[in-house]
């Protein structure tokens, strides 16, 4: 076994062993922290496909500050384990995990006879490892600036909501 | 994965290196121990530790036994999984990160040629960025898991400070990404070889007497991205989350013993990734002044006599001038925390929202400008100011 | 020989299957987590599972378009993230609980 392949299937399992866990554990303060762990798991993902930048974007934003934030709030609630963690009924349950099963199923079965119909070129298979990062900001900063724009936009428009949510005594019908 | 090697010779090598760096890492940490202890009894006219080996050098591994014998205490109230993980957790980014850096110039043993780093990462620093702005989780989970409110308390302080100030010592970092137009630590370095060098609209200036450094191109970044680096690291003035006086010891407040020996070898960690930092954006790495690795070389050539040794030689020296500049920040972290007093934490959140994000934010922006406009406009002056300003060139780049 | 071969040769459909596969576990945290938090913290799960398949496309495709799309998704993401903290802490604070079948009676 190749040193590549060895690495993909370590990674696949941290990841899904984490996300796994994310759905799994009842206390919402271990589901963050594997959800950390998952996030770092897909930054090493990143890597394997020679996507770096993104690897290291994917650490600062998502590990470092998204799952932080999460994590933060989640202490400073303070729920210990939850008496209904996850939704009522047998019968509904087993429904909803049977169609998320058809679900991945039917991704996994189209993607195997996607694979038997077309061949895919492999055309990184052989390729020198080039640093993607330049191509990639040009990309980014020449076709598609609009869109880097108005992600600009978006996020202040978040800024000011979220601030103006989180000082906010309750809108019309608070109590107190 | 042909970073590792060719030859199982290379592969040997660079694994023994990997664990070379870490340990070194490891091991640094006494040492600025006891050169902080010793510094701060200097500043505060005291002894120190002074009677375990000479000049108390010995004092840390006889420290380092007496955490070994302690009971390994848990608090009734404390969640034991995340309060044994979250030690371990601080070494990791720290020691990790620290890998990254360059040391020095790269060993070349006949056809082999060994990077003295961990290992070399192409955007190096995204991804020591990405490594290190893990540590919040271990804060995160030393205070939880601890189960004690000063401790929760100090590590909702420390995290909401290390996400503040990596803002801006991001922000700080881009307009150097910017002026030397790579994320790679190396490429960084080679940059900044020989003498300070101007060129845009249209005219070139060198200054002999001063060495290319970032700091010349970059003087608020360097500012910016050292105070911040202070705050990533939790390093007084900025060590609100350990406030005695409000909070008792912050998020560590329950520890002790060996535990507690590893969240400061974590601390120190992110001091010598930030004195690294400092070292190789602004101030050339392990570059020495004036002189080339290439007469190094020529050197160690005329005076060995053989390539090997030369080459060993050159790395050397370029090691040694590496930690040369890297103890002087480290001094300086030592010195400012003896130096300076605590800040209030509503001043703190102000220096860093307030003040150091827009600079670092008009940093930006202006390198940005000067880089795009030099680079593709070029002024002309009216003849007699022309002169004068050759006149002035004339009395800067004098040799 | 088959299985070898399966588990040698790393192609763009092992990433896909895996992308595949932590969307429906997301999905199924969706479904059956009832804390407001955990609820989000799968819908991230799930855009994590696209910015994988984005990036293996990319990279097998040879093209960048792929990896600008991740970075698209993960600023919505984490704005997304922004707000639901937002409103889940003005929920907290209204209800003292994050569980969805706490506040059921914002219907109507």
């Amino acid at each position: 076994m190749s040193v590549d392949a060895i690495l993909f299937w370590i990674l696949t399992l941290v990841v899904l062993v984490s996300a796994m866990s994310v759905i799994l554990m009842t206390n919402p303060i271990y589901s963050a922290l594997c959800l950390a762990m998952t996030m770092v798991g897909v930054a090493a993902i990143f890597v394997t496909l020679n996507a770096y930048f993104l690897a290291g974007v994917q650490l600062i934003v998502y590990a470092g500050a998204v799952m932080v934030l999460f994590v933060m709030v989640l202490m400073l609630f303070d729920l210990k384990h939850e008496l209904q963690s996850f939704s009522r009924g047998k019968f509904t349950g087993a429904l909803k995990i049977g169609s998320v099963g058809i679900l991945a199923g039917l991704i996994v079965g189209a993607v195997t006879i996607g694979k038997s119909l077309t061949e895919v070129k492999a055309v990184a298979e052989n390729a020198v490892v080039v640093d993607t990062t330049k191509i990639l900001s040009q990309n980014l900063f020449l076709k598609n600036i609009f869109g880097f724009e108005a992600l600009g936009v978006l996020l202040l428009v978040i800024a000011v909501g979220t601030v103006a949510l989180s000082r906010s005594k309750g809108g019309t019908h608070a109590r107190d | 994965m042909t970073s590792m090697g060719t030859s199982s010779f290379e592969i040997t090598v660079n694994i023994i290196k990997t664990l070379a760096v870490f340990l070194m890492m490891v091991q640094a940490v006494p040492i600025l121990v006891w050169l902080e202890r010793r510094g701060s009894a200097f500043i505060q006219n005291r002894f120190g530790p002074n009677r375990v080996g000479p000049l108390g050098l010995v004092q840390l591994l006889a420290d380092a036994v007496k955490f070994l014998h302690k009971e390994d205490f848990v608090p009734d109230k404390a969640n034991r999984f995340l309060f044994y993980a979250a030690p371990v957790f601080a070494l990791i980014p720290a020691s990790i990160a620290y890998m990254a850096i360059p040391m020095s110039t790269p060993l070349i043993l006949g056809e082999s040629r060994f990077l003295i780093q961990g290992f070399e990462i192409n955007v190096g620093i995204v991804f020591i960025l990405g490594i290190s702005s893990l540590a919040a989780y271990t804060i995160l989970m030393a205070g939880w898991g601890s189960g004690s409110k000063f401790s929760l308390m100090g590590a909702m302080r420390a995290s909401a400070q290390i996400i503040s100030y990596e803002l801006a010592l991001g922000l700080s970092i881009v307009g150097v990404i910017m002026t030397y137009g790579t994320f790679n630590l190396t490429d960084m370095i080679t940059a900044q070889m020989g003498a300070l060098n101007f060129s845009g609209f249209g005219y070139t200036t060198t200054i002999s007497w001063l060495p290319n450094w970032g700091i010349f191109y970059q003087p608020v970044a360097a500012v910016i991205f050292f105070a911040a680096a202070f705050a990533e690291s939790n390093r007084l003035p900025f060590d609100l989350a350990e406030g005695e006086a409000e909070l008792v010891a912050g998020f560590h407040t329950e520890y002790g013993g060996f535990k507690m020996l590893m969240f400061f070898i974590g601390e120190y960690g992110h001091m010598m990734i930030a004195a690294g930092l400092m070292t190789t954006f602004f101030f050339g790495g392990y570059l020495i002044p004036y002189i080339t690795p290439d007469d190094v070389y020529q050197f160690g050539l005329n005076n060995f006599g053989s390539e090997t040794a030369a080459h060993i030689f050159n790395s050397a020296v370029h090691f040694l001038m590496y930690n040369v500049k890297f103890a002087l920040f480290l001094w300086i972290f030592i010195h400012v925390r003896w130096t300076l007093p605590r800040f209030r934490y509503d001043q703190l959140m102000d220096l860093g929202w307030k003040t150091m994000l827009p600079w670092a934010l008009g940093n930006t922006i202006v390198t940005s400008i000067v880089i795009f406009s030099a680079a593709y406009f070029s002024i002309s002056f009216p003849p007699a100011v022309e002169d004068v300003l050759k006149q002035i060139f004339k009395y800067f780049t004098r040799t | 020989m088959l299985e070898t071969s399966f588990l040698n040769n790393i192609g763009l459909e092992h990433y896909l299957v895996l992308s595949a596969v932590l969307f429906s576990l997301g999905m199924a945290g969706v479904l059956l987590r009832r804390n407001l938090i955990v609820l989000m913290m799968s819908i991230e799960l799930m855009l994590n599972a696209i910015n994988i398949s984005f990036v293996a496309f990319s990279k097998f495709n040879n093209n960048p378009e792929g990896q600008v799309m991740v970075f698209f998704v993960m600023t919505i993401a984490a704005a997304e993230a922004a707000v639901g903290l937002a409103l889940a802490v003005s929920i907290f604070k209204r209800f003292k609980e994050v569980n969805i079948r706490f506040f059921e009676h914002l219907k109507g």
